[in-house]
């Protein structure tokens, strides 16, 4: 259960406050700038801003690094690797805070469908298999929280579904996801929107509740109608 | 790719033993292997130990201590940054450490003590250190500790050349600046073997333990956070380490360059990034190139110092490392 209240940091976050029970997929969307990169990493405890974060009760702050490397995990937009550690290595840094055991890494990266690359300097993938390698260590923490920036920017199509069909397997298994994301139609399929403009929270809840056609033209300026468009699935 | 890394151990450390007989064993004097054995065990004649006792075994030892403290200096420094071309000289703590034995040797302080001019570059070290923390006290990122280094350089160069030049009509001590601001472990006796060698070794021990935290660090700090490491911590672990490491060895073998950044890189092109084993590896490749790179300067004319050799070895290194990676 995760409780913020209060998140203000200069100009770039002003009092944002949620309270999110275990299990909930969340879309952090808006306008570029809006603050939805600093928002999670904010709550994730890389930028000290004003105000509390609570999780299950404990704010964040006082629970030790290895510890708090076991309760949340961030993944940054930055997929730059300077060094050529294999793909094997990066997703087992995962379980750090976990005392290197290596758990659930071959899993994570078959779940993620880069078995195949384990091996491989990670140097030497491109963005989007960069990504999905940095996805699987997330995937490996099995932290309860995981804040995500953008994880389906740099991916093609399946894989990209295949990001948001983990996500939900992740939520339906109890743990809490804040997704920050670009695509309103793929907000549509989280159980939470969270909108942010210029800082503010402008909108938090269901998400046919939340993004309504006004408050889409009221935060990113464009119109919104309902139509027939072709819909992209995973084969079942 | 364990069986390789007990391979590279294995064979570094064949190296490392190699440069060290021969290290003993060749100059003015030639000794056979075993001699030297003999000489170390405290028997055979009277010359060859006092050879191998007296004047070659502290030249070694300081030279493993400056070899091994660069390369490990070098790799923290890597790590730190995230850059494969950073490396010791960069904060301006070589060039702090400089400027203060610059200082004692051009006040006359070669006279006054063994102590003196190691004790001088010390303090500079951590004079410079201590101006880099100062100046980026407040949440600076590597970019920003760079930038400080470039200019703290530029500082602590301008202070050297004016000594230099004030010393330029004595002709000892100007002799004994630019033979010190070469870098070169002759002449060292125990004192300089006690003030280099235990704490570099324990510095070195110190950095071992971090290996796996760098390895994080590596692929960037806000994820190494979030995945559990003390970043702050670890930062300032790894500057405080590599500055003492540089500290001793240039106060011990006067100014080396490029053996913290030739050795970490070739070492990590060959056995790959994982500072579990780079760390290792690295303190025994620089421990083997400061000893080979030693030894032509005993047959080869006066100016061919060890600085000099390094500079020579590690400058085509770079350019080569460059056209390799532009960056």
């Amino acid at each position: 259960m995760l409780t913020a209240e209060g998140l203000t940091l200069g100009g770039r976050l002003r009092d944002v406050s949620l309270h999110l029970e275990a299990g909930l997929m969340v879309a952090v969307v808006g306008p570029n700038g809006a603050g939805k990169s600093t928002l999670l990493q904010v709550l994730a405890g890389l930028l000290q801003a004003q105000g509390r974060i609570l999780w299950n009760g404990r704010e964040l702050s006082r629970i030790p690094f290895l510890e708090r490397g076991r309760t949340l995990t961030w993944l940054g937009q930055e997929s730059h690797a300077e060094f050529a550690f294999p793909v094997r290595e990066v997703v087992a840094q995962g379980r750090h805070a976990w005392g290197d055991d290596r758990q659930g890494v071959d899993e994570a990266l078959a779940i993620l469908d880069i078995a195949y690359l384990a091996d491989r300097p990670i140097t030497q993938l491109s963005g989007g298999e960069r990504r999905r390698v940095f996805l699987a260590r997330a995937l490996a923490t099995g932290a309860p929280l995981q804040l995500w920036d953008e994880p389906t920017a740099s991916l093609d199509v399946r894989h990209g579904l295949e990001v948001l069909k983990l996500a939900r397997r992740l939520a339906d298994q109890g743990t809490t996801l804040l997704v920050s994301l670009h695509d309103l139609r793929t907000a549509l399929c989280f159980d939470r929107v969270l909108v942010l403009d210029r800082g503010s929270m402008v909108g938090f809840g269901p998400p046919e509740a939340v993004l309504t056609p006004e408050l889409i033209h009221t935060v990113f300026r464009v119109q919104a109608r309902k139509a027939e468009a072709l819909t992209l699935e995973l084969p079942s | 790719m364990k069986g390789r890394t007990l391979g590279a151990t294995a064979g570094l450390s064949l190296l490392l033993l190699a440069a060290i007989l021969a290290s003993l064993a060749l100059g003015d004097a030639n000794l056979k292997p075993m001699e030297v054995l003999q000489a170390l065990a405290g028997r055979g004649d009277d010359l060859a130990r006092t050879i191998v006792w007296d004047i070659r075994l502290p030249r070694t030892l300081v030279g493993i201590a400056v070899g091994a403290g660069l390369a490990a200096s070098g790799v923290a420094m890597q790590a730190f940054f995230r850059n494969a071309l950073a490396s010791p000289g960069l904060l301006g703590v070589s060039a702090g450490g400089a400027l203060g034995a610059v200082a004692a040797l051009a006040l006359g302080g070669a006279a006054a003590s063994i102590w003196t001019v190691p004790g001088a570059s010390i303090l500079g070290a951590f004079l410079a250190t201590g101006a880099v923390v100062l100046l980026a006290r407040r949440g600076a990122g590597p970019e920003h500790l760079l930038l400080r280094g470039v200019a703290l350089n530029a500082i602590f160069g301008a202070g050297t050349s004016f000594l230099l030049a004030l010393s330029a009509g004595q002709f000892q001590v100007s002799g004994q600046i630019l033979f010190w601001l070469m870098g070169g472990i002759e002449n060292r006796t125990w004192e300089h073997v006690w003030i280099g060698l235990p704490p570099i070794l324990l510095g070195c021990a110190l950095m071992l333990p971090l290996g796996r935290p760098m390895n994080l660090l590596s692929l960037g700090e806000p994820s190494a956070q979030s995945l559990g490491v003390d970043v702050r911590r670890l930062r300032w672990q790894l500057i405080g380490l590599s500055t003492v490491l540089t500290a001793l060895a240039t106060a011990v073998g006067g100014v080396v360059g490029f053996v913290g950044l030739v050795v970490p890189h070739l070492l990590r092109l060959g056995f790959g990034p994982d500072h579990r084993r780079l760390l290792p590896l690295s303190m025994l490749g620089g421990a083997a190139l400061v000893l080979l790179c030693d030894l032509p300067t005993r047959f080869l004319p006066g100016g061919m110092r060890l600085g000099v050799m390094t500079a020579l070895l590690g400058g085509p290194f770079l350019l080569w490392m460059l056209r390799r990676n532009p960056c």
